[in-house]
């Protein structure tokens, strides 16, 4: 075992990587509270949005108006999919919704494949201003990028739990994602709701593609399938708690960076998130039969 | 007991994890096992000019050079060559044949060889062996190719060695596999991974390094590839580690700590990835202000892009040393380089990547091939074809820095001999002139062996 010196850069690398995951986790419950539907497309959709605001900062926009439009692109076809395809999958299960979404993911990643090829050897990068400022803990330099990709995981975990507990629109929302047909009877505008989860869960992956594109890569690959791991996350959170869901990803991002010194497990860390999935669930769903079976006794 | 309104069943959770697995299984099946191929194929009417934004040819060269009867398109039979490239997402080696077919529509259009022009069979892989031997039979049964020139695959060397070795074929392409240079009819007009690396290794030791740090993705392969390195650090008496990641890389901040903390300020970082997957080491490594925690960073090949350099930045000039196995374009001012921008803008649009190691690597290919052709007398059957491309000998392609051979040896490192470049502000340029690989790596010992000895520079 290195001694512990070794471990301390990867605390902070861990914790930017927590950072990471934290941002697609947090954004996959918050649809998934909001609609009942786990949106495995939210990293395609950042992924493209931020290959579109390279292409746009190659061909001499502003920084500014490249990112608005990565925001408002994963926006847009977030919000187009929930209008024209939520509709008519809202009474279907949870399955069949999820699954659907890997469609619009698999569509995305062909167009990503096709458009900015790496055929010939192509690297792409996107560097934020925040990359430029930062401070040292250690050897390690901290830019402000990840300082502030792990603040936005905050802000958005805590803004959207008290968006959906003390507001109308999120009281709809919650409402909705339990029984939409009796929502609807009860007057609730349920598509224009719809829509705004939507659009919401959109705007969160355009920002997340952004934010991403940075701090992991700008790579179709990288980028869409990221969420498999931030997955992880959502499942201990039992895709409801934002807050668990948060707190899952840091500590995924922890130990995955910790294993990183000790040689003998080094190559199996990107396992992490999976083993702590299945042995969170294992655990939660023991306490629940516990529970459960405390009650009927 | 009553759960959260928002609390999902048992079910719901056991479906929707499996959903996730089958995301995550599609994902890798989509760049390893896919059973879809596509074929294509150049024919001798010549393609309309491209805009390659890459390529900037001086407008006083001619495409003409490329053929023996300037301005005269071949009609006579056509002479089929095939070749087989792996084309996945995030691994794309398309550029190399279809640069080829670019060099072939030249030729084609300029009195092909003795009037005939040459039809190159372009099928594209997945990483599936049974795919990657169904391509080699319909390009032998249904093309009747009498030759292969242009294959560029992860695994096809490994795959169809003994099929081609069992018809008589002598292959002319870019290696990745072993069997690409270890066998007796495979020669390759690059280094291929290991003596890339090994060339990146070589040249930290050059510079004293007091340690070496070798990192590569996680593929089948690397123990043969970091035998190179290893065998180079240990003549050396430099201590090597050996690292490898899984690709794609998601957590770039650790890996590129974990390298910077085993090299130590005196050691140096080699990497030995794809263009993407290496900015994203570097770049991490930069943002965490570590690029100047070791002496240096080196890099096979695939860093040779100046889309790598000039998505750096100025921060690693002379501080990033990449191998290169081919002429640097840039600053090559000569015949050859000329026509393979010439080639690359009026008949490269298949050819996405532009100009770089790719289409340099393609042309030089078709060039040995053209070179072997017009040496034919009599029919274009496999028999005379592959015999002219057997027979090349101490060709001087313009692209390498050694004379190219193919012969009779039971290995094949024609290209052992290479030059080293630096990033400078956006551009690769030439940090070490051309250096022959050493000897200590033993696979280039045994085949300077055989070969005789290492292959002359061309003629200045």
């Amino acid at each position: 075992m290195p001694p512990w010196s070794d471990f301390e850069p990867f605390i902070v690398s861990g914790l930017a990587l927590g950072g990471v995951y934290a941002l697609s986790g947090v954004g996959l419950v918050v649809l998934y509270r909001a609609t009942g539907v786990l949106y495995l497309a939210f990293g395609a959709v950042g992924a493209m949005g931020a290959l579109i605001a390279w292409s746009l900062m190659q061909a001499g926009a502003p920084g500014w108006l490249s990112w608005l439009v990565c925001v408002a692109f994963a926006a847009a076809v977030t919000l187009g999919y929930g209008v024209v395809f939520g509709p008519a999958l809202a009474a279907r299960g949870p399955l069949i919704k999820a699954v659907a979404t890997i469609g619009l993911t698999l569509i995305l990643y062909g167009a990503m494949d096709l458009l900015w090829t790496t055929s010939g050897g192509e690297a792409r990068s996107i560097t934020l201003p925040t990359d430029n400022g930062g401070f040292s803990i250690g050897q390690i330099q901290v830019n402000w990028t990840q300082v502030i990709a792990l603040a936005a995981g905050v802000v958005i975990t805590a803004a959207t739990g008290a968006f959906l507990r003390y507001t109308k629109l999120g009281t709809a929302m919650r409402a909705m994602a339990n029984d939409r047909e009796i929502t609807a009877t009860l007057g609730v505008p349920v598509r224009r709701v719809e829509a705004a989860a939507w659009l919401g869960c959109g705007v969160l992956a355009g920002v997340a593609g952004l934010l991403l594109a940075d701090l992991v890569a700008l790579d179709a690959t990288t980028l869409t399938f990221l969420v498999i791991s931030s997955l992880a996350a959502v499942l201990i959170a039992r895709l409801r708690s934002i807050a668990l869901a948060f707190a899952a990803a840091i500590a995924v991002g922890l130990l995955h960076d910790l294993l990183t010194p000790i040689t003998s497990l080094t190559n199996y860390r990107d396992m992490t998130p999976f083993v702590i999935a299945a042995v969170g669930l294992l655990v939660l769903s023991r306490h629940q039969v516990l529970a459960q079976s405390r009650e009927e006794s | 007991m009553s759960r959260g309104i928002f609390a999902p069943s048992a079910r719901t959770m056991v479906v929707l994890a499996a959903a996730a697995l089958a995301v995550g299984t599609g994902a890798a099946g989509c760049s390893s096992s896919s059973s879809s191929s596509s074929s294509s194929s150049t024919s001798a009417s010549t393609p309309p000019p491209s805009a390659s934004s890459a390529s900037s040819a001086p407008a006083t060269v001619s495409t003409s050079s490329c053929g023996t009867n300037p301005g005269v398109a071949a009609t006579g039979t056509p002479i089929a060559l095939g070749a087989i490239a792996t084309n996945q997402p995030g691994t794309s080696f398309t550029d190399i044949p279809n640069m080829a077919a670019a060099y072939f529509a030249c030729v084609n259009a300029n009195g092909g060889i003795n009037g005939h022009p040459i039809k190159l069979y372009i099928e594209t892989e997945q990483t599936n062996p049974a795919q990657i031997a169904a391509d080699a039979k319909q390009l032998v049964d249904t093309d009747h190719v009498v030759g292969i020139v242009g294959n560029t695959s992860i695994i096809e060397c490994s795959v169809d060695s003994s099929y081609w070795q069992k018809l008589g074929f002598y292959i002319i392409d870019s290696g990745i596999a072993p069997e690409c240079y270890g066998t007796p009819n495979s020669a390759a007009v690059n280094m291929g991974p290991r003596y890339s690396s090994d060339g990146a290794v070589q040249y930290a030791l050059s510079q004293h390094v007091s340690k070496i740090v070798f990192d590569q993705s996680n593929v089948p392969g690397t123990g043969y590839i970091a035998a190179g390195p290893s065998a180079l650090a240990a003549a050396a008496g430099v201590p090597i580690v050996q690292l490898t990641e899984n690709v794609p890389i998601s957590d770039a901040d650790s890996v590129a700590i974990k390298e910077v903390d085993d090299a130590g300020p005196n050691g140096a970082v080699v990497l030995n990835f794809t263009p993407p997957e290496a900015l994203i080491i570097l770049q991490a490594a930069q943002k965490l202000g570590l690029e100047d925690h070791v002496k240096l960073w080196g890099c096979s090949t695939p860093c040779n892009t100046d889309f790598l350099a000039t998505s750096l930045g100025p921060k690693w000039n002379n501080k990033l040393f990449v191998n290169a196995e081919l002429l640097p374009p840039d600053v090559t001012n000569t015949p050859t380089m000329n026509l393979y921008e010439a080639i690359l803008k009026q008949y490269g649009s298949a050819v996405s990547g532009g100009i770089g190691s790719f289409s340099q690597m393609g042309f030089t290919e078709a060039e040995i091939a053209v070179h072997a052709l017009e040496s034919v007398t009599g029919a274009y059957t496999v028999a005379s074809v592959n015999a002219a491309f057997k027979a090349v000998s101490n060709f001087s392609t313009g692209m390498l820095c050694q004379l190219w051979s193919y012969g009779s040896s039971p290995t094949h490192i024609p290209n052992n001999e290479d030059s080293t470049v630096t990033p400078d502000n956006g551009k690769m340029v030439t940090a070490q002139g051309c250096t022959l690989i050493s000897a200590v790596d033993p696979q280039i010992a045994a085949y300077r062996s055989a070969a005789g000895t290492a292959a002359l520079e061309p003629a200045s």
